[in-house]
């Protein structure tokens, strides 16, 4: 049953459309991103609206496949596709798309992309505990300033720069409180239910009408939500890897389906980015945007510490039971770090781990939902003794 | 094989009866796929020596330069500086990814769906069969693809001594000073490994010598423009993997032997092949040894290879380095300068390598290209697409193929090649 605080939600993307339209109307540009390292901050202090695309279903992706190489992850095949078929409205309303190199897949596929919209790519370093890295990827930020005010024709002035930093961040914490809910000593939200909350911050048209209204719906979760009910129920999942979305959502579905619990996911759509602020105290506002986004644990990172850490610190906080990670299929860069981290759940940790390792299509559903069963099963067995009650 | 070389090896902890398996394999392999072949350049036999001592007599020779305190190092990239390390009194050597081993080993660490020469580069690792690896002091990994940065973490654990350096991915002023920053950081990790400082003189040398190598396959290259071609693209191929392996004054002398005699070929019309046999240029990704597998399909289907735009090849040795610095920063920047030039597809866009396939096509007159992927390398499949578009367009007749290093899909790749070839006629 879903909170009615969280009906608003349900179609989020929709309503955006609509006011997307009435904003570019005025002038307003529509920046079209992919990945949670485009500095929205940025983009919003530069007058535009960034807006994530489509790329998270199975239908468009035969299209892709008639230029792209089938050994793809499936996210960029749906991405590419959406956009060479027209059937995402956002891309289709987008200015122009902010992309990154993030990983071979993307950085290859936005080249084709350049094709169809103005495209600026910002280029990752992959040693990110650097001091060369650092330098290197803050004069990306300022590149990509200069890029946004070509576009948009308006200079980024710190102090509307700074009002940005700090509602992106009050978003952030918002968002850690949101999630809060779901630490152990009260009923958690299903991960389901959570999952348009968590992908609404795609669509955010004005960042401050967005904030109140999550702030809003917060607290009347905490009224409606604060009985103290049994704890252990249900195996507590927290679901790690690629990203996903509503039509990319079998896996924690079928986690769910099957008793199990998703109370956090660490991935670009859930947590991965909620917990790194953007430093409000340093003066060089864009040193702390790099120096904030640098520090997203993504697996394009080498070596990639901080998803261990973030890891390990969800897994206590949220009393987690078993973790499931998700690689997309041909997602290079997960898929193999999805063995480092087993060793560490499995080692520094020692609670169940699986990997599952799959695309967007149903043709796997039957062996995935054996899997994932057997998984639940195992997790009951971990965490119950004959009676039923908890170990 | 001498009783010398048992020692060495069980003293380098390989596991002899596996690596004996896989010296015999081949063996086997070297003889039908190179020995086999008609018209050979008598120089050729050099190679043949190399390729049968490249885990005897040169790894000796590498013990030998350890015992008088010189350091190894070893590298699976064309992107690290052999002149740095020479400068350094270090030698690098290529480390071995050409053949599968230990495979269901080797996926209880990486994915199935890991490209094969990274899967070789573990399984080689994880067999204990590559005395290369047993015997560098330094491993060198470079954030290529995302394949190779998030497998040498993993590596990182199988081998104590792993360097990696970051790389960027685009061409821009500040990608060149992230691969100058890196360079820097990797001069600095060789001074330590070696005692050695490098001044401007030794770093002169270094590059001196690298160049040297590199103009004597710029001269073998140069001849197989000819028609008839006078040395056979497997020929030419391994010369340019054994780049990677020999003693570099050696190596310049020895190639530069079969060139003088491979232009008496020419003087008299003398080929390894008529003049009508289709000429091929390969481009794509990298044939580490003993990855002879697709050339020797093509050729034995009747064709010659003319070039190989691959890192084991033109795009890994074609630009020299500027050695007419006289301080260690003008020469490191001449190094940074030659190296961001290659044109790897890991870089966007990499607009150069479409234009020097186009460029070798003519030059080396060649009547098609084959683009030649290994399965699951997403940059090379990635450029594979635009690169058959604008060859078409250019009305040079493609053929993309993927494959990996089993011989399971020999049967197909010889019904496209050869009707491929057919096409050409």
């Amino acid at each position: 049953m879903q909170p009615p605080a969280l009906n608003m939600y349900d179609r989020f993307s929709e309503d955006c459309l609509m006011g997307l339209e009435a904003a570019r109307e005025t002038g307003v540009k529509i920046a079209g991103i992919y990945c949670i390292f485009a500095p929205v901050e940025l983009i919003y202090a530069a007058g535009a609206v960034p807006i994530g695309l489509c790329g998270k279903k199975e239908a468009p992706i035969s299209a892709a496949e008639e230029i792209l190489p089938a050994a793809l992850c499936p996210l960029i095949k749906s991405s590419f596709g959406y956009a060479r078929t027209n059937s995402c409205p956002f891309f289709d309303a987008s200015d122009f798309i902010v992309g990154e190199t993030t990983c071979d897949g993307k950085k290859k596929m936005f080249e084709l992309m350049a094709q169809m919209k103005p495209l600026h790519v910002m280029q990752l370093p992959y040693a990110c505990s650097d001091t060369a890295a650092l330098q290197y990827w803050y004069e990306e930020v300022l590149r990509f300033k200069a890029f946004l005010e070509d576009q948009t024709g308006q200079k980024i002035d710190d102090k509307e720069l700074k009002k940005q930093i700090s509602l992106a961040n009050r978003i952030r914490l918002a968002c850690q409180r949101l999630i809060a809910l779901n630490m152990p000593g009260r009923e958690p939200l299903k991960g389901m239910t959570l999952l348009a909350v968590m992908e609404s911050k795609g669509f955010i048209l004005d960042p401050e009408t967005y904030l109140d209204q999550l702030d809003r719906m917060i607290d009347d979760l905490e009224t409606s939500i604060t009985a103290s009910r049994p704890v252990f129920n249900k195996p507590r999942i927290l679901l790690t890897g690629t990203p996903l979305g509503k039509g990319s959502e079998k896996v924690l579905q079928l986690i769910e389906d099957t008793g199990g619990i998703v109370v956090a996911m660490e991935n670009c759509t859930g947590l991965k980015g909620i917990y790194n602020l953007v430093d409000e105290t340093l003066p060089d506002l864009y040193m702390a945007i790099a120096r904030r986004y640098l520090k997203t644990p993504c697996s394009c990172m080498t070596p990639n510490t901080g998803r261990f850490e973030l890891l390990s610190r969800l897994i206590e906080d949220f009393d987690i039971h078993g973790v499931v990670d998700l690689s997309w299929q041909c997602c290079h860069t997960y898929h193999i770090e999805s063995r480092s981290v087993e060793t560490h759940i499995k080692q520094q940790i020692n609670i169940p781990f699986i990997n599952i390792s799959t695309d967007y299509s149903e043709s796997d559903i039957g062996q995935l939902t054996v899997r994932i069963e057997a998984f639940m099963e195992l997790l009951y067995g971990h965490y119950h003794d004959s009676t039923g009650a908890k170990n | 094989m001498s009783e010398d070389h048992k020692n060495m090896w069980e003293d380098l902890g390989l596991a002899l009866e596996p690596h004996d398996a896989l010296l015999s394999v081949l063996g086997n392999a070297y003889k039908d796929i190179y020995l086999s072949q008609k018209e050979r350049p008598q120089g050729m036999v050099y190679f043949d020596f190399v390729m049968s001592e490249v885990h005897g007599l040169r790894i000796r020779e590498l013990l030998d330069e350890k015992a008088h305190g010189r350091k190894i190092i070893g590298s699976y990239c064309v992107f690290v500086p052999e002149e740095i390390a020479l400068a350094a009194n270090a030698t690098l050597v290529g480390l071995c990814s050409g053949a599968d081993f230990a495979e269901d080993d080797v996926e209880t660490y990486l994915p199935g769906n890991t490209c094969a020469l990274i899967k070789s580069a573990f399984g080689f690792k994880l067999g204990q069969v590559c005395p290369y690896v047993e015997c560098s002091d330094m491993i060198v990994g470079e954030n290529t693809c995302d394949g190779k940065k998030k497998a040498y973490e993993t590596l990182g654990n199988l081998v104590s001594n792993l360097y990696v350096m970051d790389l960027p991915q685009m061409k821009s002023n500040d990608g060149k000073a992230l691969l100058k920053a890196e360079y820097t950081r990797f001069k600095k990790a060789v001074e330590a490994l070696t005692g050695v400082t490098i001044d401007a003189e030794s770093l002169k040398k270094g590059i001196e010598t690298v160049n040297n190598k590199r103009k004597a396959i710029h001269r073998l290259s140069r001849l197989r423009k000819a028609n008839p071609a006078p040395i056979s693209g497997l020929d030419a191929l391994l010369a340019n993997q054994v780049f990677f392996y020999d003693n570099p004054a050696r190596f310049t002398e020895s190639v530069n032997k079969i060139c003088d005699e491979l232009e008496q070929r020419i003087e008299k019309k003398k080929g390894v092949c008529p003049e009508s046999t289709p000429r091929i240029l390969i481009s794509g990704c990298p044939m580490a040894v003993p990855n002879w597998k697709f050339p020797w399909l093509v050729e034995s289907a009747g064709a010659v290879i003319v070039g190989e735009e691959s890192c084991v090849g033109e795009r890994g040795t074609r630009n020299l380095t500027d050695a007419s610095g006289n301080t260690v920063d003008d020469l490191m920047d001449a190094i940074v300068d030659r190296y961001f030039k290659i044109d790897c597809a890991i870089f966007t866009p990499n607009p150069d390598r479409l234009n020097h396939i186009a460029e070798m096509a003519e030059t080396y007159k060649a009547d098609g290209v084959i683009h030649y992927g290994l399965q699951f390398c997403q940059p090379y499949a990635m450029e594979s697409m635009p690169i058959e578009k604008a060859l078409k367009a250019k009305n040079i007749p493609v053929l993309k193929i993927e494959t990996d290093y089993s011989m399971e899909d020999v049967g197909q790749l010889k019904t496209r090649v050869e009707a491929f070839l057919e096409l050409l006629k």
